[in-house]
């Protein structure tokens, strides 16, 4: 047999040994490998010793009303809205989902939002007194076109006078 | 074709009682999951007790695990061992407690209080006495400690294996991972708990 500590796939046969679980044929091969390995042989006594180690530890039994309470909790489950037993659910650690479901949520409400940028009403750029860049632009043109207007009527008695009469 | 079919019978051969006994309590039948309470309640309340070291807070989650078969009954399966699915629940509530941090206001262990702990079997003969009793509170203490220092999967593992003696592959298919995985995550926990009861295993071995 070998030395059932130097592969992983064996180490189990130990544990198996130290809980009792191991057949007769295997157990008998093992208590002979053990004769002639100190490291077999120190781990299956170090590891007995940890199992009735904690052979001390008994846990108290159970409350003498543990059932009568599951029954009411159970019935009163049954009459509860929907949204208190969603609440219970959550009670012992169920919630935690929510968070990465959240932030989920976020990300895709923030993609969708900066995809359709239409979406949101665009801000107008600051203006003077309520009249656009454009429409400024368009007056002072007016403007120009008028002081030329009257530029070309004060000029135009004067070139009367050279008409031939 | 043929083939597939008595499989899927074999396997319903197969089934353990506890499987046929929630399979009467989807259909309507409140007597077995009475029986399946009576069976399962002391194994799931020692096991969370265990993980989670708090009398109070285990037997809440208990009912927690019962009032969650109960109420999947209606779509109950058995695609695997009723025990199974009933400590993969367990274990589900006991790691969520545990990492809700639930477990750090102020280790308000009611079992802490009393000194009744110690077992039937070692006052048979006579009353303990105050030192014996100190003694196996110490014992005791220690054990619990290695053992809530160990990392929550290998706590489960170990709790599965030692106490409820349960196989590898039914802890793997409860703590949803592969068996040579679950035989590495014992060995590893057994390594630790060697080392930190080292001290205490030399009068504990018969």
């Amino acid at each position: 047999m070998n030395c059932p500590l130097q592969r992983e796939e064996t180490q189990d046969l130990l544990l198996d040994y130290s809980a009792g679980r191991l057949d007769a044929a295997r157990a008998a091969m093992l208590e002979q490998h053990t004769e002639n390995c100190a490291a077999c042989s120190t781990f299956l006594a170090d590891q007995a010793a940890v199992w009735s180690t904690l052979d001390v530890w008994e846990p108290m039994p159970a409350s003498m009303d543990f059932n009568r309470r599951l029954w009411q909790r159970i019935d009163a489950a049954a009459t509860a809205p929907w949204y208190r037993t969603l609440v219970d659910s959550l009670r012992f650690g169920g919630w935690k989902p929510v968070f990465p479901l959240a932030v989920a949520i976020l990300v895709i409400a923030g993609g969708f939002l900066m995809d359709h940028p239409g979406g949101v009403p665009a801000v107008s750029p600051p203006t003077a007194q309520g009249v656009s860049f454009s429409e400024a632009d368009q007056l002072e043109q007016t403007l120009d076109d008028i002081q030329l207007l009257r530029q070309l009527d004060s000029v135009a008695p004067s070139s009367d006078t050279t008409k031939p009469m | 074709m043929v083939q597939g079919v008595n499989t899927i019978t074999g396997a319903a051969q197969a089934l353990d009682l506890d499987a046929q006994l929630m399979l009467r309590v989807r259909d309507g039948d409140d007597d077995s999951f009475r029986l399946l309470l009576e069976k399962h309640r002391s194994p799931v309340i020692r096991f969370v007790y265990r993980m989670v070291q708090d009398q109070a807070i285990s037997e809440e989650l208990a009912q927690e695990v019962f009032l969650r078969v109960y109420r999947s009954r209606a779509t109950y399966e058995p695609t695997a061992r009723f025990t199974t699915w009933l400590f993969r629940i367990a274990t589900h509530l006991a790691l969520n407690w545990l990492r809700d941090g639930r477990n750090e206001r102020g280790h308000q262990r009611l079992d802490d209080e009393g000194d009744g702990d110690m077992p039937v079997r070692e006052v048979a003969d006579r009353k303990p006495s105050v030192e014996q009793r100190m003694v196996y509170q110490t014992r005791l203490q220690e054990v619990r400690d290695a053992i809530a220092l160990l990392p929550e999967k290998q706590r489960a593992a170990v709790l599965m294996h030692k106490y409820e003696e349960m196989e590898y592959v039914q802890i793997a298919q409860v703590l949803e991972c592969s068996e040579s995985a679950v035989k590495s995550l014992l060995f590893r926990a057994y390594e630790t708990l060697r080392a930190r009861l080292a001290h205490m295993a030399s009068g504990a071995v018969r």
